[in-house]
């Protein structure tokens, strides 16, 4: 076991967590799957509106790896495909009624543990939980051909009021987790890293990987810096990264052959009243959260750093775990740049809070840039955010502006996380936003290779 | 009464905001004096959902602060030194700072408002919004000058500084000199009679609405310090010459000395330097990097200094900190984000350079008895290059590490 400390980075304290025991909710009418969020997937449509499923049935699947299917988690009918701008797909919405199961197969772990590695993808492929595999760099769903150099289990999750393993693993759950990282190690070597400090049961005394602790602020939990830290991607390489509680439901659904459709989500922020509830697998978004907004909100799903707003009227995604219904109203101050502003907490000691440290119970955040954009005045304050070494931010965003791909490459284009550009967004005081702008040289690269 | 504001601009925004809005080439006016009252209520779009409350403004009001000390004494120590001049020395500090501002106000007025038109002009032109960071080149500026700077040559100055030095390449954020030295440097070298000599730093026997027509008292030279060590004989000792003068160590520290508006006060810059590291604005390493190379190279011309060498090689380094424009330079010139390097390695670099430059043009060059503008416009220069080998070199230790791994 190696232990990581993670220096650089901030714990955005925006308020509203969730608290308490978890709430079993009555299931809902609805679920959906968004294939939007599902990046790296093109959906080809397995069921048509008002076609009958059962809950496993395959939903649809990716066009060009179709063994890569998704699973209706409840028994019903498929009351409405949503289209939006040029037809895309963005919600499969499933009604609920019956109670049919379609399964597929199960293994015990001396067979998992006795696979080949096409043979264990192929198994995990067919559990309908594939779409949970990221790889790094890219972030996309892993191409099934193209095995990894290695497999990151994460039982971490720093982002913003995101629930992590004390809330989404169970002690029942190490069962299932083992034969995961039983089947993800015919694959690739697995690392199992958790938080430092952390003895989760379900966690603990797990074989067949190697376990790694990570302490420090955000983006400490985050699977991509992890994978920099500990294992880069070499060359052309992959490194696919799962989080823990998916691996979990992965190998609930190997060992049992049944599609795993209970989630714990936390619902968050101030626009709602925060809790955990235990619900289904794409459940509405006013169902998680117990009705609309306080007052006018934006709806994230995620975190309120790299989360998507959507509208209220729609379902919980597949990877997310959390719901922020984020007060959208936002409020001027009067010369609020040349005030003291003794309350507002900033990253920066230019505020006095930023001395003090942020209140134990966050901060009222909102979604308001705070500021006009301008170009960017270095400060040297993005260094102290990015985690991943040898990252020099600033000077990646402009050679992605400047189009310059080698150049990019080279500085770290495929190395800073999504995670770590937000938080360099985040604390801008130019308003730079380089979470879209790495996402711009993403996808340039992957025009260009 | 911030309500009543919001619905003032609310009103107003039709006529300035979009292509068609009647009032819409004054669109930067307009969010000028909107933001600069009211915080932006614009939200995101893109990006993360939430932004920090830090901005640009804000960043650059620190700085205008963090100048308080400089101005505030800057101003008392132009009315001083007017009055030693004329021979009087019964005046209360008071009499001292009315003096002082009476004289400094029109220089800082005068480049607020032609720097200021100049800048408005290019934002309507190229339709981007105003950029703060104009407050802070447009106060920077005056203090580099000497009080008695005919307020012509300060506005030409300025709108040179604002439209060469910045505006042309897009503004903030893209210059490649600072604005206020290059603004100063446009002065230096246009007017030299101006900005040059021992005849233009202090104010004696000027009017001045408490004043009589007082005269300069006899022999009065009005030589800065630093000019007074380059014309001694060769092989002086430079520190017991000043002493001669009444300008011992703590004279120079606390600035009771000619010279430029701002300037003259190492122990007022060095307030401001604290404001600035304790709020995170100012980059530390520049400062320590500025003074580790004038000090060094300071040292080095003692080293090397005969009995036939001028006076000024045997200037001992804590002198050159306190003399001249190194702090206020070291503090507030050459600390600007955008004309310094990025990286924090390579501003330390950058500091040395401009340390031991500005030493060389004061000691080697005698015909600048001042070198720290010239120092930071040379580095200035020079910050890319420092900044592509760090680079460089972080990527090579990228690649090594990815090898290994």
């Amino acid at each position: 076991m190696s232990d990581h400390v993670v220096r650089k980075g901030l714990d955005v304290p925006v308020q509203g967590a969730a608290s308490g025991d978890v709430v079993e909710l009555d299931l809902p009418e609805t679920v959906a799957y968004d294939p939007q969020e599902m990046s790296g997937l093109y959906p080809r449509l397995a069921k048509r509106e008002g076609e009958e499923v059962q809950r496993g049935t395959v939903l649809f699947y990716d066009k060009k790896h179709p063994d890569i299917v998704v699973r209706s988690p409840v028994a019903g009918t498929v009351k409405e495909i949503r289209r939006g701008a040029r037809r895309v797909i963005t919600d499969v919405v499933v009604e609920r009624s019956g109670d049919g199961e379609e399964t597929f197969a199960s293994y015990t772990v001396d067979q998992l543990g006795s696979m080949s590695a096409e043979e264990a993808v192929a198994a995990a492929m067919a559990t309908g939980l594939f779409p949970a595999f990221r790889t790094r760099p890219l972030d996309r769903i892993p191409d099934p051909a193209e095995l990894p150099q290695s497999i990151f289990v994460a039982a971490t999750e720093t982002g913003p009021l995101q629930p992590g393993a004390d809330v989404l693993l169970s002690a029942d759950d190490k069962d299932a987790l083992q034969a995961a990282v039983t089947l993800l190690g015919r694959i690739a070597p697995v690392h199992l890293t958790s938080p430092s400090g952390s003895n989760h049961p379900a966690v603990q005394g797990i074989s067949g990987a190697t376990t790694h602790q990570f302490s420090g602020p955000h983006p400490a939990g985050d699977p991509g810096v992890q994978v920099n830290l500990v294992d880069p991607p070499r060359g052309n390489n992959r490194v696919w990264v799962l989080r823990a509680w998916d691996a979990a439901l992965l190998g609930k659904a190997l060992l049992t052959g049944s599609f795993p459709a209970e989630r714990v989500f936390a619902a968050v922020g101030v626009g709602c009243q925060p809790r955990f509830v235990k619900t289904l697998l794409g459940a509405p978004l006013k169902h998680i959260t117990g009705g609309d907004a306080k007052v006018p909100s934006r709806w994230i799903r995620g975190s309120v750093l790299t989360g998507t707003a959507v509208d209220e009227g729609r379902w919980a995604g597949f990877g997310a775990r959390a719901v922020h219904v984020l007060p959208s109203e936002v409020p001027r101050y009067l010369m609020g740049w040349a005030l003291p502003a003794l309350g507002a907490w900033s990253f920066y000691r230019a505020f006095l809070r930023g001395f003090a440290g942020a209140p134990s119970d966050g901060v009222d955040m909102r979604p308001g840039l705070y500021g006009g954009e301008r170009a960017i005045v270095p400060i040297g304050a993005y260094q102290k955010v990015v985690a991943t070494p040898d990252i020099l931010p600033d000077f990646l965003i402009k050679s992605i502006l400047a189009g310059d791909l080698e150049e990019s490459i080279s500085l770290g284009l495929l190395d800073l996380t999504m995670e770590e550009a937000a938080l360099c967004t985040y604390i801008c005081p130019s308003k730079v936003e380089f979470d879209v702008i790495l996402k711009q040289g993403l996808e340039f690269y992957e025009q260009e290779t | 009464m911030q309500k009543a504001l919001e619905n003032l601009f609310d009103g107003l925004r039709p006529r300035f905001e979009g292509k068609d809005a009647p009032l819409g080439w004054a669109w930067p006016l307009f969010e000028g004096a909107e933001t600069v009252l009211l915080t932006p209520d614009h939200a995101t779009h893109s990006g993360s959902h939430v932004r920090d409350r830090m901005d640009m403004k804000r960043l650059m009001i620190f700085v205008l602060y963090a100048l308080a000390p400089c101005i505030l004494f800057g101003a008392y120590n132009v009315g001083q030194q007017g009055f030693l001049a004329e021979g009087v020395s019964d005046f209360s500090p008071v009499d001292a700072l009315v003096r002082g501002l009476w004289h400094m106000l029109p220089v800082i007025i005068t480049s607020y408002t032609a720097g200021g038109i100049a800048e408005l002009v290019f934002c309507i032109v190229r339709k981007h919004e105003i950029n703060e960071g104009f407050l802070v080149t447009a106060m920077l500026y005056p203090l580099t000058l000497p009080p008695t700077i005919p307020l012509w040559m300060a506005a030409a100055g300025i709108v040179f500084g604002v439209v060469i030095g910045k505006e042309v390449f897009g503004g903030v954020g893209m210059n490649i000199l600072n604005p206020a030295l290059t603004a100063r440097a446009f002065v230096f070298f246009t007017y030299p009679a101006a900005i040059s000599g021992a005849k233009v730093w202090d104010v004696g026997g000027r009017w001045w609405p408490m004043g009589s027509e007082a005269q300069l008292v006899d022999g009065y030279t009005g030589a800065t310090p630093l000019l007074a060590v380059a014309s001694m004989d060769r092989g002086a000792d430079p520190a017991a010459g000043l002493a001669e003068l009444g300008w011992g160590f703590p004279e120079l520290a606390m600035g009771m000395i000619p010279g430029s508006m701002g300037e003259v006060s190492a122990v007022a810059a060095l307030l401001g330097a604290i404001f600035l590291l304790v709020t995170g604005i100012a980059s530390w390493q520049t400062m320590v990097g500025c003074v580790a190379g004038l000090v060094g190279m300071a040292a080095i011309l003692n080293g090397v200094a005969g009995p036939d060498s001028l006076a000024l090689f045997h200037l001992p380094p804590h002198y050159h900190l306190v003399m001249g424009g190194f702090a206020f330079g070291a503090i507030f010139m050459a600390t600007d984000p955008v004309s310094s390097p990025s990286l924090n390695v390579s501003r330390f670099f950058y500091g040395i350079g401009i340390g031991a430059l500005c030493v060389l043009v004061r000691v080697v060059n005698p015909a600048y008895p001042e070198g720290m503008m010239l120092a930071v416009l040379f580095m200035n220069v020079f910050a890319p290059l420092l900044d592509y080998v760090v680079v460089k070199r972080s990527t090579r230790r990228r690649a090594a590490r990815l090898a290994a791994a």
